[in-house]
């Protein structure tokens, strides 16, 4: 592929102790084989065939058997080498035109570079490219055959929407970026790849769609990724987290997606996609709070449709923050603003628990956040029946035994799948981590507590940013266009205008022709 | 990179107008119907009108000099000593005013909803909250009041609606008053709870287009004077000029004595408290604010930030000062006619001093060519 041809840094290969390859490679087969053997030659699934290069020269190539396309190896790289093709018979094949003649007519494969450093001709064979070294000539010729196993495309699991596209990402990268450029066929479309990781070498690339994303923020991509160190990447969450701007929130700064064509509507909004080798999720900069609560299907769906479920995903979002507080502190504190026959029955309900509310909650809670855990990790046939003993049997148990009262079940209940409703996992994480410090409080202070938390929570959200742009944009600092697509989702017609909060050098998303134009002033 | 003007009208006008709404919302009517029985709403107006004059002041001085604040200023137009020893006045002032409200704050709490609360641990986490917001940028400080504006607006808005099926306009006769010299002394009380639009001057040079703090100001002091005004009609509306003189806080019984239609909750009072929790926030924030960050300035240092926790046990103290509830008030009306001197007359007196030393130097500079 052409795309990872600019590879912008190579690290240096950490080789196994007293094993310095020479840096150039000279021009003997004998001294390059013995070399590559040093360096390779324990692993057993090394093939090195030599044979004769149109029955001239001594030669061999190099490969990892359970890394290449072995088919392609024999057609496209043996058979022309070793079988003189027509167009050459009559010629005169010295050895100082070989490389050339060798990559320009003689093999059928478009990916055939010639390499003269050691280190990199030892990269390219872990990498599983087949290397070609010819006996008197001084430089390799590498041949890209790799070929690993990868999973077909499938649904995406952690974000499922009723209506639009059903594709997600794949482990493989390559994949991942194809995906991007079939909905994405446009010269501004630019993707950079590095490499990151001392032992993995994972390729990691960062897009964005030229003319739309700020270049700050894409310059801001480039240095925070080239400076991580480290030795092993194994998911684009590791990058996250080195790139994150502040690593002690409890708030995600940095959105991941499995969904191709939410990562391209991201992009066309002016955001950088960062991708790694060997995960498959996309990390999104920068991103606001609210595109936590969105789905793709808000926009896909018509605009009331959309609005609605994004109020009720936003109702259950703030459910899973403060409900089980609230709660707590209507019942050990203010119970005289509930409806008196509502009064009468919660007193009934707690009449045999022998704790107060807070204790009573925060029991209930930590056991369905370890029925949650559970419910994750167990093989699914366990999980459904799991989940069923879980809520039915302990909850009418725990009821039946005293141990909590109805109504505080129903409460965490609810709580409960209202951290489902949210569709991004991290910020759900986030609110379901906070909620015990905002239980507490209200333990202690009551309604005034919980308000005290909620500011607190609130001013620390405020001060946040992602990749320069304020996180609860643009509620604050505020935006009149960014507002309608807040709480509720305006017509797409309507929103004629990116985020400003993106600082996009290209504004306009709807062209000045729109038909429904009219309706934007200004 | 970083943009050193970020903050919009919009913004300054939000900064303003919940940087006044705050403690003072709850003896509101209390103060105004004490300076002008049946004639509080006009008082309120006449206050409103008197922090006005302190703000437009405040705000041609800002635009005079778009890129100092008046710790900066009041060097270059009245000297540097004596402007120094203004500004601690100044400071210090605002350093008293924020222990009051969170003292305040602390005595309602205790009062209204945790009776076996000590007092000490109220107080202290407002503080606290406080405190540790004021370690951001302005931007953020900027952030933080836009983004609560309408949770402060909104709850005082549904409980005066809510409560205008109890109201009876006879109650608001006459309305020019009985006692016309005691009303302008307490005009001067409720132009007192005006003093937090004083952080006009510190927004000034913040802002993207400092010309138009004039706008903000005016979209400030009118919505938040509204907002006063409002309140203090349909208390009194409510209540009676005779029978909120026995009541302490006549904006929280208010509240008591709503209930939202269809008995979704049967009362409002403690909602009411805990959202005006938020209103106490903004305003603490910022008087907190401004006093850690002219102490900056006066000591030319490079950062508020270590400020705001080392003067936390100050404020703390000065909060506690007080012996109780009524000498507690009788200390923030007595603070807040002193600070009137603080926030209207200097600056006042600053314009006047700036205007004749500008015009001389233009007349030296006519006279030169």
């Amino acid at each position: 592929m052409v795309l990872f041809k600019s590879s912008q840094r190579m690290k240096k290969l950490e080789y196994g102790k007293g094993s310095e390859p020479c840096a150039v490679l000279s021009s003997s087969l004998d001294e390059t084989t013995a070399g590559i053997k040093q360096v390779l030659g324990d692993n057993d699934d090394l093939v090195i065939k030599s044979f004769k290069v149109f029955g001239q020269y001594e030669a061999a190539i190099f490969y990892f058997s359970n890394l290449v396309k072995q088919d392609s190896i024999n057609h496209d790289i043996l058979k022309p080498l070793m079988y003189v093709p027509d167009h050459l018979k009559d010629r005169n094949r010295p050895l100082s035109q070989l490389a050339e003649l060798i990559t320009k007519e003689t093999l059928y494969h478009s990916q055939a570079q010639p390499e003269q450093s050691m280190e990199k001709v030892i990269e390219f064979i872990l990498c599983g490219e087949t290397v070609l070294i010819i006996d008197g000539m001084e430089e390799a010729i590498h041949i890209g055959t790799r070929n690993v196993e990868k999973r077909s495309i499938s649904q995406p699991e952690t974000e499922q929407v009723i209506l639009g596209p059903r594709e997600g990402f794949i482990e493989n990268i390559q994949t991942n970026l194809a995906l991007l450029r079939y909905r994405l066929p446009t010269p501004d479309f630019q993707v950079k790849t590095m490499k990151i990781g001392r032992l993995t070498q994972s390729t990691a690339a960062y897009c964005y769609l030229k003319g739309i994303a700020d270049e700050n923020v894409v310059q801001e991509v480039e240095r925070r990724l080239s400076e991580i160190e480290i030795d092993a990447i194994m998911d684009v969450g590791y990058l996250e987290q080195f790139i994150e701007d502040n690593p002690f929130s409890p708030f995600p700064q940095i959105q991941s997606t499995e969904r191709p064509d939410k990562t391209v509507a991201n992009l066309a909004e002016g955001r950088v996609a960062i991708f790694v080798d060997g995960s498959p999720f996309a990390l999104l900069v920068p991103v606001v709070f609210n595109q936590f609560y969105q789905t793709t299907e808000d926009y896909s769906s018509r605009f009331m449709m959309g609005s609605f479920v994004r109020m009720a995903r936003m109702l259950a979002l703030v459910f899973s923050l403060i409900f089980p507080a609230l709660y707590v502190s209507f019942i050990s504190f203010n119970p005289e603003l509930l409806p008196t026959e509502f009064a009468i029955a919660v007193a009934g309900g707690r009449a045999g628990v022998p704790y107060p509310a807070v204790v009573e909650v925060l029991i209930i809670e930590v056991a369905m956040e370890v029925l949650r855990e559970a419910t994750v990790r167990l093989p699914k046939q366990v999980g459904g029946a799991l989940s069923i003993v879980g809520v039915l049997v302990v909850g009418q148990a725990a009821v039946e035994a005293g141990l909590a009262s109805p109504i505080t079940v129903v409460a965490i209940a609810l709580t409960t799948i209202g951290s489902f409703a949210t569709p991004a996992y991290s910020a759900a994480f986030a609110l379901r981590m906070l909620r015990f410090p905002i239980m507490i409080l209200a333990g202690i202070f009551g309604l005034y507590g919980v308000v005290i938390g909620i500011i607190f929570i609130f001013n620390h959200m405020l001060s946040l940013k992602s990749f320069g742009v304020p996180y609860m944009a643009p509620v604050s600092p505020e935006n009149y266009q960014g507002m309608k697509d807040v709480v509720f989702r305006a017509p797409l017609w309507l929103m004629p205008r990116r985020p400003a909060f993106l600082n996009s050098r290209n504004r306009r998303r709807l062209s000045q022709s729109n038909k429904r134009n009219g309706f934007d002033h200004e | 990179m970083e943009n050193t003007r970020p903050i919009t009208t919009y913004q300054a006008a939000a900064i303003l107008i919940s940087t006044i709404i705050g403690v003072g919302v709850l003896p509101l009517p209390l103060f105004a119907v004490q300076a002008g029985d049946t004639g509080a709403p006009l008082v309120t107006l006449l206050g409103m009108v008197l922090g006005a004059i302190g703000l437009f002041i405040l705000t041609f001085l800002g635009i005079r000099h778009p890129e100092k604040t008046i710790i900066t200023y009041s060097e270059d137009i009245i000297g540097k000593v004596l402007g120094r020893i203004c500004s601690l006045f100044v400071i210090l002032f605002f350093f008293v005013l924020t222990g009051l409200a969170a003292r305040e704050f602390g005595e309602v709490v205790v009062t209204g909803v945790l009776q076996e609360t000590p007092l000490e641990v109220t107080v202290i986490v407002m503080l606290l909250l406080a405190c540790i917001s004021c370690r951001n940028a302005i931007n953020v400080f900027s952030y933080i009041h836009n983004f609560y504006l309408p949770m402060l607006v909104a709850p005082v808005l549904i409980v005066v609606a809510l409560s205008l099926k109890n109201a009876d306009p006879l109650y608001l006769r006459p309305i020019i008053g009985t006692n016309l010299p005691h009303m302008l002394f307490g005009t001067l009380t409720i132009s007192a709870l005006f003093q937090g639009s004083f952080i006009i001057t510190m927004i000034i040079p913040f802002m993207k287009n400092p010309k138009k703090a004039i706008k903000a100001s005016l979209f400030g002091i009118s919505i938040s004077g509204g907002l006063y005004l409002l309140l203090v009609i349909a208390t009194v509306a409510v209540f009676g000029a005779e029978e909120i003189k026995q009541i302490f806080w006549p904006t929280l019984e208010l509240a008591r004595t709503t209930a939202l239609p269809g008995n979704v909750l049967q009362r409002l009072d403690v909602i009411f408290l805990a959202v005006w929790v938020t209103a106490v926030f903004t305003t603490l924030f910022s008087s907190y604010y401004f006093t850690i960050y002219s102490i900056q300035q006066l000591l030319h240092l490079q950062d508020h930030k270590m400020l705001s926790c080392s003067i936390f046990p100050f404020v703390f103290i000065s909060a506690m000062l007080p012996q109780n509830l009524i000498q507690m008030y009788e200390f923030i009306k007595f603070v807040g006619r002193v600070g009137l001197l603080i926030t209207i007359l200097y600056p006042g007196i600053l314009l006047i001093i700036d205007f004749i030393k500008n015009r001389r130097r233009k007349e030296n500079a006519s006279q030169q060519t």
